[in-house]
Formats: structure tokens, sequence, C-alpha cells
């Protein structure tokens, strides 16, 4: 715990060693379903064990597109356009909806504002496999079952509490001044927002956009009731399904898991900056 | 509709998109499972959903050993879960704080079990794991440890013990963030004050870092908490309850009654257990935060 | 033509009330500066001028034209705030050119306004940065530059200096001045520091806990302040002030000295009073301001000295209290030493102890 300055060699090894085997765990699971999504099926059950890659391969790819008469394909493609459609419009939604609350939290006082912002927070407390039993039985009721649409408005009002929480924030951090300034030079208050605040707030919106759009890519309990069919279902829930009917086909199931994983992975990187910032938000605001 | 146009108007008219889809798909349905928890609606009668049967549901949970079971494993769940988290975050975090170079880089891998959907961790692990072709066991038979493939998800004892470990895989990162930031922000004075005063690198790190840090571990924990049942999704994948409902959570167990035998109602009184159970750990977790941050609130 | 008329103008929120109907009167072209202790309503006062606060009670008018009602950008104001209030994400360029633009203004005469007002405060090589890249002094220029591009009827100012060091305040005060003098404009001007108020002011409103105390010139607030506040408040070091008692025609003090009143000052026998004197009234034999005034002569023990070069302020005490005086052309002085003061018995200030008011 010395501060830096006064460190032994062994010392400095140590945490070399430390942190190359923490990393190693961090990374190694990952990497090993990703190696797996590129390698035969032959070389992954061979026993014993083989550790180097003989040969890589997009067969498993091709596979589970049914684009190979070997093996029966299951509707990936389907799943994968679900996701997108679902994940980016439920996104686009919650993220001008929980703008405009934030924005209301963040530049207005009115009454009842500390209650509605903890029932904002509440809401997001309730676990969503909970939430599923009745919304499974109201969107049977409303014929939401198994619609995009159905599971699209679920998402916003999941991600609508966090984006309210993240906005009120960057909101809070833009000065009230700058949008003063800007009506006396002869701004309407909507013209105010949206030729200087909401520029301003543009990085802060793009990571809660980031944030929404991975709650809902990732999102397996509430979709896997509401969805039934390919009309409709994503694919957390195509994976999960990939389970039942081949219990053993690694290779296919790493090569979905790829198609997952890659989105998320390339989203968060553009944007790792603000996810730290949006995370320890609540820790640096009072 | 005059009151429409009043500037204090404004801001309930900005709210106005969310509280409706808030109160669409979180509080109607919260009413009907709360509802529903008080008949013995069953999805293939229909009619069973107007028959009041008072607390039927909840005495019959109360009396039902298997609820019971999976009620206290998920709260052990959590409490080893979460407590792991925290150390091997605060861990991770001290570590990278020592590193000098290349820190922005270890942050980034440090992220990387934050962007998996829990479906896809649990995919991972139950790979890993996997008695015949499963990473571990194929290291342990190589490097000569075991003989015979271990049964990690198929045995009683182990499949609870795998089920953690692929839990704090996937949320030990956001500990060590927040606690890296936490470090990080670190104000610098008082530890050399503490130095002069004389104190020991421990003594330093107790009494003045760990006090400091507490209000990030407390953000961690309010965070986590909110998205504890994410676990589900994993348990899901990795042994659904199994083997022999050793790994039956509240969330699983609920999920089956209701779907799987139908009794939604049923279904529903265990689902206000967990949202209640939800919102209390969220509750304990911010007063400790808002605590921490008031004890702190002298120094920062 | 724009004068600003303010009528029993008032400011609530929910039940509080903070400004409790002000009158006042600005003329055209006239520099006005709202000055007090923080709290006492002059930024509400403003903000209300500007329309960024409703208006509770009372009436604004610009002009001829009651504005109450008129959102702040159909007033033709503008504004310098205090953290000048820059877009972040605009060139000093765009800063300086927002308004115009948004009032649909043309690109030449945008272009030609702006070139103006960078030649007036000297901006021509900022024209391309961004704020961040600008020390406090080129923000308060340019934040004064987006004022003046749109040939506003009033300028407001909202503590424009107050984030600048000190030595920076001075030079930005001369640049305001000037600045009035080049661009004549209404002026109405908030701070605390009753510096600026004294050297930039046509005239001074004191404020305290949402009332006007006094309206006037700097000199007639300096020479004849109406009440114990803005005694007080005005002048640095600030006047001292002494309970008293009226004795036989004079003002006893604590210490059983007594001091001839002023022939015009409206006292009765026994009334208890503050007496108030500036430090420059207060010197030692020979160092005072006004040699020829009529004087008291008092021994007094210098308590501490504090020589600022051109004077020395020295700290002593008179009717129990802690008093200071100043001395001009100085010379070395130690604590403990004893020396001869004369107070100047033409510049004593008369107040009533009970109500503050001045009682000449």
């Amino acid at each position: 715990m010395s501060a830096g300055s006064i460190e032994r060699p062994w010392q400095r090894w140590a945490i070399r060693i430390g942190v190359f085997i923490a990393m190693l765990i961090l990374v190694l699971p990952g990497a090993w379903v990703v190696l797996t999504a590129f390698r035969p099926n032959i070389e992954v059950l061979a026993r014993p064990a083989v550790w180097i890659p003989q040969n890589l391969t997009l067969h498993n790819f091709l596979g589970i597109f049914g684009r190979l008469d070997t093996q029966q394909g299951l509707p990936v493609a389907n799943y994968f356009i679900n996701s997108m459609v679902i994940s980016v419009t439920s996104t686009v939604v919650a993220i001008a909806v929980g703008m405009m609350g934030g924005y209301a939290f963040a530049r207005y006082r009115f009454r009842g504002k500390a209650a509605l912002f903890l029932g904002f927070m509440l809401s997001r407390t309730v676990p969503g496999v909970a939430l599923s039993l009745p919304l499974f039985i109201l969107w049977s009721r409303l014929g939401l079952i198994d619609t995009s649409v159905g599971l699209i408005i679920v998402y916003m009002a999941v991600n609508i509490p966090f984006t309210i929480w993240l906005t009120d924030g960057f909101f809070r951090q833009i000065p009230v001044d700058l949008s003063e300034a800007a009506q006396i030079d002869g701004c309407t208050r909507w013209q105010a927002f949206w030729k200087v605040e909401f520029p301003l707030a543009r990085s802060g919106l793009a990571s809660a956009a980031i944030f929404a759009f991975l709650t809902s890519w990732n999102e397996y309990a509430l979709a896997s009731q509401l969805t039934r069919t390919t009309a409709s279902k994503t694919m957390p829930v195509g994976l999960m399904d990939f389970t039942a009917q081949f219990t053993v086909d690694w290779t296919g199931m790493s090569a979905m898991a790829v198609l997952i994983i890659v989105p998320a992975l390339v989203l968060t990187f553009i944007v790792q900056k603000h996810l730290i910032a949006g995370l320890t938000f609540g820790g640096v605001k009072g | 509709m005059n009151f429409l146009r009043l500037p204090r108007a404004t801001p309930y008219l900005l709210l106005l998109p969310a509280i409706v889809v808030i109160l669409g798909v979180v509080l109607v349905p919260l009413v009907v499972s709360f509802w529903t928890s008080f008949t013995p609606y069953n999805l293939t009668k229909p009619a069973t959903l107007f028959q009041f049967v008072g607390l039927r549901n909840y005495e019959r949970l109360l009396g039902n050993a298997d609820f019971w079971w999976a009620f206290g494993r998920t709260i052990l769940f959590i409490t080893i879960a979460l407590n792991l988290e925290m150390v091997l975050g605060l861990g991770l975090a001290l570590l990278i704080n020592k590193v000098t170079w290349g820190q922005r880089t270890l942050r980034t891998i440090m992220m990387f079990p934050m962007m998996f959907s829990p479906i896809l961790v649990g995919f991972q692990f139950k790979y890993l794991f996997n008695d015949a072709v499963g990473l571990v066991n194929n290291a342990l038979f190589d490097l000569g440890i075991i003989q015979q493939p271990i049964p990690w998800l198929v045995d009683g004892s182990l499949a609870p013990l795998t089920i953690i470990l692929a839990e704090v895989w996937m949320s030990t990162s956001v500990f060590a963030i927040l606690l890296l930031a936490g470090l990080m922000a670190l104000p610098k004075e008082p530890i050399e004050a503490a130095k002069v005063d004389g104190c020991n690198p421990w003594q330093v790190f107790r009494h003045i870092t760990l006090p400091f840090l507490m209000p990030f571990v407390y953000i961690a924990m309010t965070i986590r908490s909110l998205d504890v049942a994410r676990a589900y999704d994993m348990v899901r994948i990795m042994t659904n309850g199994g083997p022999a409902g050793r790994t039956e959570l509240l969330w699983t167990l609920m999920t089956r009654t209701g779907y799987n035998n139908s009794q939604m109602g049923m279904a529903n009184a265990m689902g206000y257990v967990s949202i209640l159970t939800s919102i209390l750990f969220t509750y304990y977790f911010y007063r400790k935060l808002v605590s921490a941050r008031a004890f702190m609130g002298g120094a920062q | 033509m724009a004068e600003v008329r303010l009528e029993k103008v008032v400011k609530r929120y929910g039940k509080l009330e903070i400004v409790h109907g002000i009158d006042l009167a600005v003329a055209h072209n006239e520099f006005v500066v709202l000055v007090g202790p923080s709290g006492c309503g002059k930024s509400t006062t403003l903000r209300m001028i500007a329309g960024l606060e409703e208006i509770s009670g009372g009436t604004i008018r610009i002009g001829d034209r009651v504005v109450n009602e008129l959102p702040p950008r159909s007033r033709n104001i503008s504004m310098v705030f205090q953290s000048y209030a820059l877009y972040p994400h605009m060139s000093v360029r765009e800063n300086l050119g927002f308004g115009l633009k948004i009032a649909g203004q043309g690109e030449d005469e945008i272009k030609k306004r702006v070139d103006e007002a960078a030649e007036i405060l000297g901006l021509g090589e900022l024209l391309d940065r961004l704020p961040q890249h600008l020390s406090g002094g080129q923000r308060q220029r340019v934040a004064m530059g987006r004022a003046i591009v749109r040939h506003p009827d009033v300028f407001l100012f909202d503590e424009p200096l107050s984030n600048l060091d000190a030595k920076l305040r001075g030079q930005m005060r001369v640049e305001i001045k000037k600045l009035h003098q080049r661009v004549k404009t209404t002026v109405i001007y908030v701070t605390h520091d009753q510096v600026e108020a004294m050297t930039l002011a046509d005239r001074i409103v004191i404020m305290r806990d949402g009332h006007v105390e006094q309206v006037g010139t700097p000199s007639e607030v300096f020479e004849r302040p109406v009440n114990t506040f803005v005694a007080g408040f005005i002048g640095s070091p600030p006047m001292n002030l002494i309970e008293a008692v009226v004795t036989t025609g004079k003002a006893r003090l604590a210490d059983g000295i007594e001091v001839p009143l002023p022939p015009d000052a409206r006292v009765s026998e026994g009334l208890p009073i503050v007496l108030g004197f500036r430090p420059e009234s207060f010197a030692p034999r020979g160092h005072s301001l006004h040699a020829d005034a009529r004087a008291l002569s008092l021994s007094r023990t210098v308590v501490i000295a504090e020589p600022l070069g051109t004077e020395t302020i020295l700290f002593t005490t008179l009717g129990g209290k802690d008093v200071q005086g100043k001395m001009l052309a100085p010379r070395p002085v130690s604590p403990g030493e004893q020396l001869e003061f004369t107070l100047d018995l033409d510049r004593l200030h008369v107040f009533d102890h009970a109500s503050g008011v001045t009682l000449r």
C-alpha cells in the first residue's frame, strides 16, 4: 500500500503476475468460446483434448444460418434481425422519452418531484422475471404476445428509469446559465434546448443509448416468456433453444454466442469512457 | 385545458410519456399480479382469475418446504456472490491502481465481462465446466490432477459452486471499476497527513483509504442489487434448478410454477416475495450509501 | 429611448417573499449599479428585468412597454453572466453571432457586426478559438462582446467580475467604463463589491433583504448615507459606528468622552444615537485629509498599524469599541504608541440608535 515511490523489484513482479492472472481469468472464458466458434466440431470433441487449434473454419456460422445440408439450420438470421429491430427501436424511444423526463428533473422544480423520481427508480428494482408473469397474462389478452411491438414496449419501460437517472445527471452538469443566455440571445426555451443544451448533452445521451441497447440486446427473462416463434424471438432466446435442440453442438452455440457478443463488444468499446462516467455518476453527484 | 399552457405544467408534460409507459408496463402488471396472487389463477382455466381466495397462496407458500429452500438459497446466493465480488473487486482495483503502465487497456479488459449477456455467461460456463469437453476438466486431466472427469454441473454440491463462480466472473468488474474510480479520486493530502502522523501502510489503508471507498462500495452494491435477478438467466441455461433442485432459486421456482405448471396465482405470490426482497436489498444498500456519504461529507 | 421603470416589483417563492415591492427608474443611457450583500435580492431583481424569473407583483417597463409577460427574447436586452455562460461548443465568432443568427440576420450583417464588436473589445485573434481555450479575462470580453453585437436597449450585468482575480478585476472595471462611454446604452449592473459600484455607477441602488435602502450618486451615498447599513456598506475601510447618548447637546460615549454634535443634527436630550465617522476623518494630528476642519483632539493608543504605502490604517479604541483611523503621508508607527488623533467634526454622521436612520 505504500504509494508508488518506493517499490522493490519483487513487489513489482508480484503485481505484474497478479495483474496477468486476473486479466487471464477475465479474458480466457470468452476467448475460448470465440475460438470454439471457429473450430471444427471434431477437434473440439477430441480426446485427449487438442489445445492448439489445427485449423479454423467458418463452417459453424454457415451451419447455424442453415447454409449446410448436413445440419438443420436454425432461424438465426430471423433472431438476429428481431434482436436488432427490437433493441434499436426500444432504445431510440426510451432515450427520447427518458431524456424528456431527465430534463424535467434536472431543470424544473415541481410538486411531487422527489416522489416521482423515487417511483421511477423503484420501478427499476422489480426483477424482470417477476414482471414477466403478469405481463404474460396481460399481453396474451392484448394480443401482444409474440410480437416485436410487445417486446419493444416492455424494453422501453425497462430502460426509461435508468435513462432518466443518467440524463438527469448529464443535464445537471450543464450550467443553467447557458440556456438562459440563449434565451436572452433571442431563443425560445425550445430553441435554447436544441441549439445549446442538447449538443452539450449529446455524448452523455450516446452512452445512455448504449446502456439501453445493451440491456435490450442481452435480455432473456422477459423475452423468453413473451415471444413464441421466429416472428419475435431474440438472440438470447434463440441461444437457449439451441441447448434444447442440440445438447452437444458446442461449436454451433459458440458461433451464435459470437454473434451476440460482437455488436455488444463494438458498442461498448466505442463509449467505454462514458460507460465508466455513467456508472460512477451516483457517486459523484450528491 | 388551460393548465397545460402554464409554465408550471411543462415538467409534467415532459414526464407524461415516461409516466404512461411505466404505468402501463410496470404498475398495471404489478396490480394484476397482486390481484392474481389472491386467486387460484391457472392458465388453463381462465375463469379462476376472478375467484378470490384471500391469503391462501401465501399460506401455502409459507408451509412449503421447497419454497423456503429456494428462498433461503437465493438469499445465501446473493450474500455470498455480492461479498465475493466486493472482496475480489477491491483486490483487483488495488492491483490495477498500482500498475503504472497501460492502465487504460487494463480497464477496458476489465469491462469485458460486463458486456456479456447473462445467458451468454451461463452458456460459457456451462461449456467450460462441461464434464466431457470442458476446458477445466481437459486442463485438469492433461495436467494429471484428475483421472476421472469432475461432473461440475451434475454434482449436487459442485453445481451451486459453479454457478457462483459464473456470477462472480460476470459481476466482479462492476465493483472493480467503481472502486478503481474511487481510488483515483482519493485525495492525496489525508494519506500524506496520515503518513506524517506515523501510520504504517496497513493503517493508512484501514483508516483513510477504506472509509473513503465505502460510498463507492455501496454504489456498486446498490447497482448490483438492482439486477441480481439476472442470475435467473444464468441458472436457467446452466442447470435450470437441477440437479435435484440443488440450484433452485426463487426465480426459477417461480417461472416453473407459473409457466410449466400454469399456477399463475401461486407464481405471482412468489413474484411478490421476490420483488419485496429486491426492493429491500436495494433500499438497504441505498441507506448505507447515504449514511456513508454523510459520514465522509466533512472530508470530501 | 430605453428607460427601465420598476413599480412595486415583488418576487415570491411560494409563501417566501424575496423582493418586497421595489420602485426604481433608470434613465436612458444611465449606468445604474445594484449593490448589496448576498441574499439581498439584487440578482433576483435583475433576473426579473431580464425575464428569467417570473414577476410575482408590480410592473416592469422597458421603454414604453410593460414587459411582465414577455419572454427574455422579446425584451431586447442582453446580459453578461457571472459565469460568462459562453456556449462551450461554439467558437468565439459563433458565440458572438449566435443571437443575430437566431434573429435571422444575413451572413454579411452578422460578420460585419461581429467584427465590429471584436474590434471594440480587441478579440480579433481569438475569433476562431473555443471558449475553453481562453483565459478568464478573454472569456469576460467575449461575454461582453456577445452582449453588444445585438445593439440592445438595455445591458444587464450579473456580477460579471467576481470570477476574476483582483488585478484583472481592476482592468476589466476600466474596460467596462470605457465600453459604456463608447456604446451609449442603459446599463443595470449587479455586484456585491461596493468599490465596483462606486467606480462604475452614475447612480447606486443599495439593497438589503429585498428592500431598497438608498438610491443616489456615488458621492451622495458616500457623503450622506441615509442609515447605518448604507454607512457601513459603502467605503473601505468601513465607517466607524459607535453608540452614544445625547447629553447636554453632545454625544457622550461609553468611556465618558464627549463629542460635540453638528448643529443640524435633529437630536433631543437623552436620545440613544450611533455616531459615525470614516477612518479618513480620524487621523493623527498633521496627517488628516481636511486639515482646516473643526476637530476634536483625542489621545489614543495604537493597537495595530497596517502600512499600505501612501497611507497607514491605525487600529485603536474609542467609546469602548475598536475603531480605525487613516494616516495620510504616514511615518512609521509601532503598536502601543500613544498618538494625538483629531476627529473631524464637520464630517460626523449621526443616526438614531433604534432605527438606524440618519438624524442630519
